[in-house]
Order: structure tokens, then sequence, then C-alpha cells
């Protein structure tokens, strides 16, 4: 069984390569059919491996790759519980949101190549998280930031639109740079990539080495750009520019928990390493309260959504950094669910508002959206992490962790799930309840097709019940999803001198507290948005200087252009006009002039004549003869 | 010695299909011998047999011969329709066949006699062939220019194997290495290794001994120059590099320093002449003595590496060149005209051909994803393994002159106004033809191992 | 084959001096000794006792030069007869075979020219 499982990620590569060949030559129908089909069938092979892995590691080989003296890498994917999860989750979202996109992309003239791109991206990903090496890892790594760019800068007529392709392609270069110098320092220390080798290798080391230290940092610094961490986060927003279930697959559920995967995949490496832990912990929690206070004033749906999602991310870092790496693979999954959810209800509301995504302008939609309203708010208080919802077990796993590595984490953790209480339930009240503050004339909202209702309500489903495979021992759980990935995690832990959870506060003290923070959270929106009916000031009145400065996301944008981006401009425009014109064009001009010359001479000596060439194999052979002999 | 009993068989009745008359059946039969040939050489991979002390299949020789023997393979699809408008095509034929024996015999002999009547019934098949083209004055020309010289050149290989006999008194290479070894300070040895060196130099157009090949590859039948570009080229390489290897590989020190200079003049000298060359076939006929350089810093950084550099190289370069030929054929015939002009704006009438010579061009200009670039890759490798960092340098300048000129074939195809928007007719065999080099290429710069896993 | 000097090749250049010197010699001498008589009809070129016409540098057929080549491939050929004629005891069966496979590819070479027509006299 788990042989075929190397068929998984080959499915949608056939799609796209047969959509991107026939394209247009495809009626609409028959596309969408073959790229969902395609993935169903993944989806049916991942969760064959998912019923058979528990507790197994395995190995396929597909083919040599590299042989390159004593280098050498295959084609060879690796199936383990951690990996059979993300399969699951890439998959079956996945192909959720395809199925949503045959409706949300039904209209557009790339139709085809849209379901094309998806296909390449799933096909991407799945290599990144079967991969059994690092370096084949990259490959798949570089392929979804490569769809990403595509499918950002998919309505590329739109200038913004491709500005924040690059903006989002250059950010992950930055990152991937770092990545792939720690790809090569790993190679120089364990003489591979292979994640057998290297980890085998790793066990055997102390705790503290510099070399790793160096390695995982730079591993972060990878992870940091693909999953839009301080200080690389800013493209995720910008992002948003693609269709949006683009930014539900690749910009909240897949593609940006790939550094998740790969700080987890490392595990060993990590914990060999506190100072990475702490520079982890820290970027996560800093990134995750940062971002959250800049989502409570944004306007726009899914400018809001994003910044959650960098939230989120942060979250998960926080997580892996204080050693909780399986209940951030926990956060993954379930915030694959709800953040999938989320942007698929925000796509149907501008789908249903031909276009709007400004929340200023909503209102009153939570009926004439029945289906959209109440999964929306099932997937915010899956967010919020009220319980029983699955964003509670999760979160609430790692804050638990949190705690035990240094109160200061949780305060700050707890302080921004009170924000992201509010903001969420903010945009939830603004958008579905009070009145439409729309031109009713022109914008006749109505109800999305079955189309894409039905994957709403199938992640409605997952968000809500999707907590429950790891409820806590603390709740009388089993904890069974910690004990489905404990033994990808083994070496990690035993490395780790993990603290036993502290006695000062119990755990189920620890949940009451956050709760309660998160509900009062939730009355103050309510109070402020729903009662008082406030609804968020137009553009160009001034703000108080806190809200100002959240609302335009403390300029970070700004500081970036002005300090790296302008200064840049200014050298690169005198490398490219003064350097490169003047001076190198001038030496390139002159080597091939040159060339041309000696080889119009060389003609000369190509003469046609049997003597001439006779005389100078002999003067040839004489010569050789002499100089050697004597 | 199954493939050369087969080939040889082949071949005598090639002769006949004539008088016979079974000449519409040939084609097929040759085909069919030809996959006999190939099976029954595969089949002695790992089996090694020596015969008589004159020849040895070990795999070195098996897995040559099956490259030679797939070359020749897509060489008769390609070939087929030339030689039919000729009058005696099953002459041809049954020379290539021929020769083919003397290719086998050129890999797998252990003893330097066998090496002499290898290259000698390989070349005096192939100087008739060049001059195959009766009509044409330029094809008699080329004929004789190669016979005279090639005889010139024999004559030098003759003369040290003569000088080694007298030194070691053998012509058994494995007792040429001991003698040669214990007398490593013979003038005469030396001496004898420079000749026979010589002689390979010449069949393998290495500079100062390149002279003919232009003239010849020019004024041959296209079909005879591919052959000449890709099956002499791949035996004349594996039969030095055997030759070397098995015998002079401990006395390195009297003859890389020669050879050395002789890649360097034959990659300045191929590269640069090619640079200034109007005529596709002349051009190709320049990189053709350039790509021996790239081979030949296999032979001159003589390694553990060196033979699957030498069998890739070889392999992939003569996949690339049928290629290359084959459309200069297919267009040189459409348009009546060789030059690079001919090529122009036929992108867009004929975006497969196109795409394949591309294919082709970036192959034998070494740029990845195409198996030209491991090719080099792997040969500069064996050159810095082997201590040669300035024959790289060399060699990387060398291939950067060879990408300009490649590309200005691929510049005249896609970025020159198009002359007419007449879509060139392609056979069905040139069309099998170019589908399995196009894809091959691209397969092997992906797949690198799935050649050089074989030695 | 102790030492590999050029002393060990003096045998060989004593008979190549002495092979040349023969022939040299020889001419040379019968060349003074022997007497001279000049005639027109001496001086002429000999053609088995017919008057000679013209100049020899005309076009011949090709067959002439077709039959002479081959009866060089086929007298070399069977030279190789000879050997094995006086080792015919000692190769035995297995050279006898190995002759019989060689003649045969000889016939099979004779029969192609025969068939290609390179022995017809009387067509064009």
């Amino acid at each position: 069984m788990l042989q075929y499982a190397a068929l998984i990620p080959f499915f949608p590569l056939a799609g796209f390569i047969i959509l991107g060949l026939l394209n247009k030559k495809l009626p609409k129908n028959i596309a969408a059919v073959i790229a969902c089909g395609m993935l169903l069938i993944s989806f049916g092979l991942a969760l064959g491996v998912f019923m058979n892995i528990s507790g197994k590691t395995e190995e396929v080989q597909l083919a040599p790759w590299i042989n390159v003296g004593s280098f050498s890498a295959s084609f060879t994917f690796l199936l383990d519980p951690l990996s059979s999860i993300f399969l699951m989750i890439i998959t079956g979202v996945g192909f959720l949101i395809h199925v949503y996109s045959i409706g949300y992309m039904h209209d557009d003239e790339k139709h085809n190549i849209f379901f094309a791109y998806l296909n390449l991206f799933i096909f991407f990903m799945l290599v990144l998280v079967l991969a059994s090496s690092y370096l084949l890892m990259f490959v798949g790594w570089e392929g979804v930031g490569l769809c990403s760019y595509l499918l950002i800068g998919f309505w590329f007529k739109t200038k913004a639109y491709n500005d924040a392709a690059k903006k989002a392609f250059i950010m992950n270069r930055i990152g991937d740079l770092g990545f792939l110098l720690g790809i090569i320092l790993l190679f120089i220390t364990f003489g591979s990539s292979d994640y057998h080798t290297v980890f085998t290798k790793a066990n055997g080391l102390m705790s503290g080495d510099t070399m790793i230290t160096t390695i995982t940092l730079l591993l972060f610094v990878g992870a940091m750009g693909k999953s839009a961490q301080i200080p690389l986060y800013t493209w995720l927003p910008d992002a948003m520019a693609g269709p949006t279930p683009v930014s539900a697959l690749i910009h909240a559920a897949t593609m940006v928990t790939a550094g998740i995967y790969m700080v987890a995949r490392s595990g060993i490496l990590y914990a060999l390493s506190p100072v990475s832990m702490l520079v982890v912990a820290v970027v996560g929690i800093v990134t995750a309260v940062f971002a959250a206070t800049i989502a409570l004033t944004q306007n726009d749906i899914k400018k809001v959504l994003a910044y959650s999602t960098v939230s989120q991310l942060g979250y998960m870092f926080l997580g892996l950094g204080v050693g909780a790496f399986s209940a951030s693979v926990f956060h993954v999954m379930t915030h694959a669910f709800f953040k999938a959810l989320l942007f698929l209800g925000a796509g149907s509301v501008i789908h249903g508002l031909s276009g709007e995504q400004d929340i200023r302008h909503m209102g009153g939609l939570r009926k004439k959206m029945p289906i959209t309203h109440i999964t929306f708010l099932l997937a915010t208080l899956a967010i919020a992490g009220i319980p029983p919802f699955s964003g509670f077990f999760s979160k609430d796993e790692i804050l638990g962790h949190a705690f035990s590595a240094g109160m200061v984490f949780w305060v700050l953790g707890v302080i921004g799930s009170m924000m992201t209480s509010f903001y969420m339930f903010r945009l939830l009240f603004l958008a579905f309840y009070g009145t439409y503050r729309g031109d009713e004339h022109k914008v006749h909202a109505h109800e999305s097709p079955k189309v894409m209702t039905i994957p709403l309500i199938i992640l409605a489903i997952l968000s809500t019940i999707g907590g429950f495979v790891g409820v806590p021992e603390s709740l009388g759980g089993s904890a069974n999803f910690d004990k489905f990935l404990e033994p990808v995690f083994h070496d990690a832990y035993a490395k780790m001198l993990l603290m036993e959870h502290s006695q000062i506060l119990s755990e189920v003290a620890l949940m009451g507290i956050t709760v309660a923070a998160a509900a009062i959270s939730i009355f103050f929106a309510w109070n402020m948005y729903v009662k008082k009916k406030t609804v968020p000031v137009s553009e160009g009145t001034r703000l108080p200087f806190l809200q100002n400065m959240s609302y335009h996301k403390y300029y970070v944008d700004e500081i970036y252009s002005a300090l790296i981006t302008k200064p840049l401009d200014k050298i690169s425009g005198f490398l490219g006009n003064v350097v490169d014109n003047k001076f190198i064009d001038g030496i390139v001009n002159a080597s091939g002039k040159l060339t041309n010359w000696v080889s119009g001479l060389m003609r000369f000596v190509q003469t046609g004549n049997v003597d001439f060439y006779l005389l100078a194999m002999v003067v040839g052979i004489a010569l050789i003869i002499f100089f050697k002999l004597m | 010695m199954n493939t050369l009993i087969i080939l040889s068989a082949l071949g005598i009745i090639a002769l006949f299909a004539e008088i016979f008359r079974f000449r519409k059946a040939l084609f097929p039969l040759i085909l069919l011998g030809l996959g006999g040939a190939f099976f029954f050489t595969a089949k002695e991979y790992n089996h090694p047999q020596i015969f008589l002390g004159m020849m040895n299949f070990d795999n070195y020789a098996v897995i040559f011969s099956c490259a030679i023997l797939i070359i020749a393979f897509l060489w008769f699809m390609m070939a087929k329709n030339y030689f039919l408008q000729e009058t005696s095509v099953t002459d041809h034929f049954a020379l290539i066949l021929f020769s083919l024996v003397g290719a086998v015999v050129m890999v797998s002999f252990s003893n330097l006699t066998m090496l002499f009547l290898g290259i000698e019934i390989l070349s005096v098949s192939v100087y008739v062939l060049a001059a195959s083209d009766k009509s044409n004055v330029m094809s008699n020309e080329s004929g004789f220019k190669y016979f005279l010289m090639g005889s010139f050149a024999t004559g030098f290989l003759l003369f040290g194997i003569t000088l080694i006999y007298g030194i070691t008194g053998s012509f058994d290479l494995a007792s040429i290495h001991t003698q040669v070894a214990a007398n490593h300070d013979s003038g005469l040895v030396i001496a004898g290794i420079l000749l026979l060196m010589i002689g390979l130099a010449f069949k393998s157009s290495l500079a100062p001994f390149h002279f003919w090949a232009p003239d010849v590859y020019e004024g041959a039948p296209t079909t005879v120059t591919t052959y000449m570009a890709t099956v002499v080229k791949t035996a004349a390489f594996a039969a030095f590099f055997r030759l070397f290897s098995t015998c002079f590989a401990g006395v390195t020190g009297h003859w890389t320093d020669v050879l050395w200079w002789m890649v360097v003049l034959t990659l300045f000298v191929g590269n640069v002449s090619a640079v200034r060359q109007k005529s596709v076939k002349r051009l190709l006929a320049y990189s053709s003595v350039a790509h021996a350089g790239y081979i030949a810093i296999a032979v001159v950084s003589m390694g553990a590496a060196s033979t699957s550099a030498i069998l890739y190289y070889t392999f992939t370069y003569s996949i690339s060149s049928i290629s290359a030929f084959t459309i200069l054929f297919i267009v040189s015939r459409h348009k009546g005209s060789k030059d690079i002009s001919a090529f122009e704006g036929m992108s867009k009438a004929n975006p497969l051909l196109s795409f394949a010579m591309t294919v082709a061009m970036l192959s034998l200009a070494g740029i990845p994803p195409t198996a030209g670039f491991f090719a080099k890759y792997y040969v500069f490798l064996t050159a810095i393994n082997a201590g040669n960092t300035l024959l790289v340098l060399i060699a990387v300048i060398a291939a950067l002159v060879g990408i300009y000129y490649y590309f200005r074939v691929i510049i005249a195809i896609y970025f020159k106004p198009e002359q007419q928007l007449v879509p060139i007719k392609v056979g069905p065999l040139h069309r099998t033809v170019l589908i399995i080099t196009t894809i091959l290429t691209l397969l092997f710069g992906l797949f690198p191992n799935l050649i050089l896993g074989w030695i | 084959m102790d030492s590999n000097g050029p002393i060990d090749y003096l045998p060989i250049a004593i008979t190549v001096l002495v092979a040349g010197g023969f022939v040299v010699t020889t001419m040379f001498v019968s060349n003074i000794l022997g007497p001279k008589r000049k005639g027109k009809i001496k001086l002429d070129t000999f053609e088995c006792g017919i008057e000679s016409q013209g100049n020899a540098r005309i076009p011949f057929s090709i067959k002439y030069f077709l039959a002479a080549i081959l009866f060089v491939l086929f007298d070399v050929e069977v030279i190789f007869l000879y050997p094995w004629a006086v080792d015919f005891r000692k190769l035995g069966m297995d050279g006898f075979w190995e002759m019989i496979s060689y003649m045969g590819v000889i016939l099979i070479g004779f029969f192609y020219i025969l068939k290609k027509g390179a022995l017809k006299w009387d067509t064009d």
C-alpha cells in the first residue's frame, strides 16, 4: 500500500500537464473535473497512507537523481506520521478549495490555467512534505514559491497585483538564501542532506553545538520567509491580491505552513540548540502579537485575515520554540480548517457583493447569506479559541507549553489571543450584523452557489469537531494526536530537558483564563460594533496615534522602502548605467570582436590544400618528437 | 563476438540485396539485425569473453558497442531516404555495416594488430563513403583527401606499433603494459607512444592533425558526415582511451603533456574557426573538432571517472549531432542551401523542427537541462580531480566561444524575420529520429545516471 | 633482449647497406661495363613487334583496371593458403574449418563481383 503513496504527487502533476497543454481546448467543466478528480485520487491515496502509517516510517525510492563524485541525492519519498498529516491537510483541504474554485472562478477567462497552477502547486507542496532530504524539500520549497508567485499575479493586468507578486517572490528569495546556506552547511557538517543520515548523526551530538545553532538559525531564516514571520512578513498581506481560493489554499492553509513543517521536521536539530529554540519562540510570539495589533484596525476583509494568518503562524512558531512540536502541527491542522474556511467565507462574501472587500461597506449579510454566515461564525469561534471548537485545543496546548517555558510567553500569548478574538468578532459583526451599509441599488447581495457553500459546510464541520482528535489528558481526553506524532519527535523530545508542567496553576486553570480573556474581548467587540453600531471611520480622518500606527501597519513597508529598496535602486542604477553599460559591455564587446577577428585569420589556415595539411602534420609530428626526445 | 558475426553477416546480406532484388526488405532487415546485435551484445554485459588474446569483450567493450549500435540504428533511420535515391544503396549500407564491424573491433581489441585492423576496416569503408556522391566534385575531393591523409596518418600509427613491438616484443596490451613499465625511459618507447597517439589523434581529429576534418566533413554527403561525426568519433575515442589506459597509464609523463597542448590547440582552433562560418555544415564540422578537444580532456586527465565521462560525452554528443545533422539535411534539401541564412525565421512555420534544433544546439553548447551540460561537466570534473585546473579554465572559455556560434543558429531560427511561411515536410522516419534524439537529449540531461550507471 | 641500445640494430644497418649497395653497384657497374649501341629502332617503345602508335596516355576502359585490381586482390588472398598448407597437419581440423570459412568469404566476394558484372567485357 505504502509504495503507491509515491504516486500521490503525480496525479496533480498529471492534471497540470493535461490542463497546461490543452488549456483553452478543454471546456471549463471538464478542466475543473480533471483538476478536482486528480486531487480526489491523491486524497484517497493519502487517506490510505494515513490509515496505515501509525508508528511506521517508510522510504520509497523513485529514481536516482544526481550522482556527482561523492555527492549523491535521489528522488526518495519519506512517509511517516508527520508527512501523512500534511498529506491529509494538503490533499483534503486542497480538494475542498478546488471544488470551491469551480464556483468562484467560473466566469474567469483564464479558468483552465488557474486550475493548472493550482494542481502544480499541490504537486510541489506534496513533494515538499514527502521529500526525504533537504535537497528534495528545497525543490518543493522553490516550486511552491513559484506557484505562489504565478497565482498572486494571476490577474497580471493590474500593476499592483504584479508588484505584490514580485514582493512575495523577493521576500521569499531572502528566506530561501538562508535556507540554501543552511542546506550547504548541513552537507559540509554531515556529508549528506538525507533526513535519515543527518538526524542519525545529529542524535550523537551534544546539545549547544555551534554549527548546529548556525544551521538551525539559517534554516529558520528560510522558514521566516515562507511562513511570513518578522521581519519577512510584509509580503503575505499583499499576497491577498490573488484570487481568494489562492489566499485560502496557499497563503493560509498550506504553503505558509511549510516553514512550520520544516522546523518540526528538523526537530532534533533544533532540540540540540537552545539558542535557536529561544530565537524561534521569541520571533513567534512577537510576530503573533505584532500582527494581531495590526489586524485590529484593518478594514479590508482579506487583510484582516492575512494578518491573522501571520499572527497564527507566530503562535505555531512559539509552539515549536518551546518544544511543543506536535502541538504546533496540531495547530497547523486546525488552522488549515478554520482559516481556509474564513478565507472561503470571505470569498463567498466578496463574490456575493460583486467584488466588495471593505467591511465598512458591508453589514447585515446574516440574512442574505445564511450559510456563509453560520460557517463564518463557527470558524471565528474556532480561531478565537472558544471550547469545544478546534482552535481551542490546539492553541491551548501551545499556550500550556509556553507557560512551562516562561511566564512571559504565556502572558503575551493570552494578550494576542484576546486581540485575536476581538478583531475576528469585529470582522464578523461588521460584515454580517447590523444593517447593510453598501449601495443597495448597485449590489444585490446573494448567497453563493452550492458548489461554493458545500466546501464551506464541510470545513465548518471540520473546524468544529477537528479538535477532538487531540483532547488533552487534563480534560479527560487521551491526546491521540500527540501519541500519533510521538515516534517522529521522540529523539527531539529526548534531547530537550523538558520541564514538567507547572504546578502553580493547573492546566485547567490556564485554559479557564484564556477562555475567559477571549470571552471578554468578544463582549467588547459586541458592545462596540453591535450595540453601539460603531463603524470604522473612512479614509483621511485623523486617527489617535496608536490606532494610526496600527492602521498603517507601523509604516513597516515604508521603512523597508526607504532603508533598503531605494538605496538598492540607486546603486543598481549606477551599476547598470555606468559600470555595466560603459565598462563591462565594453570589455565584452571587445573580446567578441577579437574572437571574430582571430576567427577570420583562422580561415586562411584552412586552405583546402592537401600539401599544406600534410606539411602541418609533419611539422607537428616533428616538433612533438623533437621536444619529447631531446 | 556475436556482434561481429551478426554485423558481418548483415553486411554480406546487404551486398546481395541488389543482386537478389530484395532491396525493399533490406532496410527493415538491417534495423532488425542491429536490434539483434544490440541484444546479443547487451547479453554479454558482466560476462567478459576473451578470444585468443586478440579481442576482449569486457564491459567497456560491451557498453561502447551498445552505444555505437544505438547511434548506428538512429543513423540508418536518418539516412535511409538519402541513399534510396542513389544508385547503389545496398553497397553503401554494406560499407556502413562493415565499418561498424571495424568500430566494434576498435572498442574491444586487446591486441595492437586488432586495433590496426579495426581502424583500417572502419577507415577504408568511410573513405569510399565520403566519395559516394559520385557526380559531386566536392564529395570526390573529400573522399580523396580523407584517403590520402588517412593513409599518411596510418603510416605513423603503424610506425608507432612497430616501435612498441620492437621494445616490448609483443602486440598484447597486457604484456605491453608490463614491458613499457620496465623500459619506461627508453627513447623508442616514448617515440612509439607518441606516434601511436598521433595516429589516433588524426582519427579523432585533434589539432594539428585535424585539417582533414572540416574539408572532408563539408564535402562528404551530409549523411556520411553524420556517420563520421558520431560513430567514427565514438569508436576513435573509445580505442584511444582503451589503448592508453591499458598500456600507457603508468607512463603518463611521456604523453599527457603533449596531449595537453593538443587539446588546447584543438579547443582554440575548433571553437574560434567556427565563429565565422556561414555554412551550418562547416560550423558543425568545426564544432566536431572542438568537441574532440573536450573529450580528449578526459583522456589527458586519466582517472577512475574518465571512462564514464568519455562514454557519456561521446554518446550524448552523437545523439545531439544526429539531431542537428538531420535537421540540416531536411532544411538544406528544402531550401537548397546549407547556410545559416536558410534557417532564418523558420520557427513560425516549423515550431517542432525549430525546437529540436534548439535542443540540439543547446546540448552541443553545453547548456542545462540538456545532456551536453553534464557531458562537459563530467569531463571537467575528471580534469579537476586530476589537478588540470588550468585546462578546465581554458576549456570553459572555449565553451563560451562555442555558445556564441551555436546561438547564432538559434537566433537565426527564432529572431530573424521569416523568409517563407511554408512548413517544411518532414518524413515519418526523420520525425521519429528527431523525436527520439530530442527526448533522449533532455532525458539524459535530467537523469545522467541512465548512462553513467553502466560503467 | 638484455639491452636496447642502437648497437642492437647494427645487423639491420648492415643488411640495409648490403642490399642497397648491391642494387646500386650492379646497376652502376653494368652500365659501365655493358656495350652501348644506339639507333632509332633501338630506342623505340617495344610493343610486341608491332610498330608503336601515338601516345600511351589515352583513356582506358575502367574494366582494365577492375580486372587488374581484382586479380591482385584474389592473388593476395590466395597467398594465405601457403602458410596453411605448410602447417596443415599442426593446425588440424580447426585450421581446416577456419580455412574453409575464409575461402567461403572470398567466394562470396567473387560471387558478388560476378553478379555485379564487374567481369563482363561486352556490355557498354
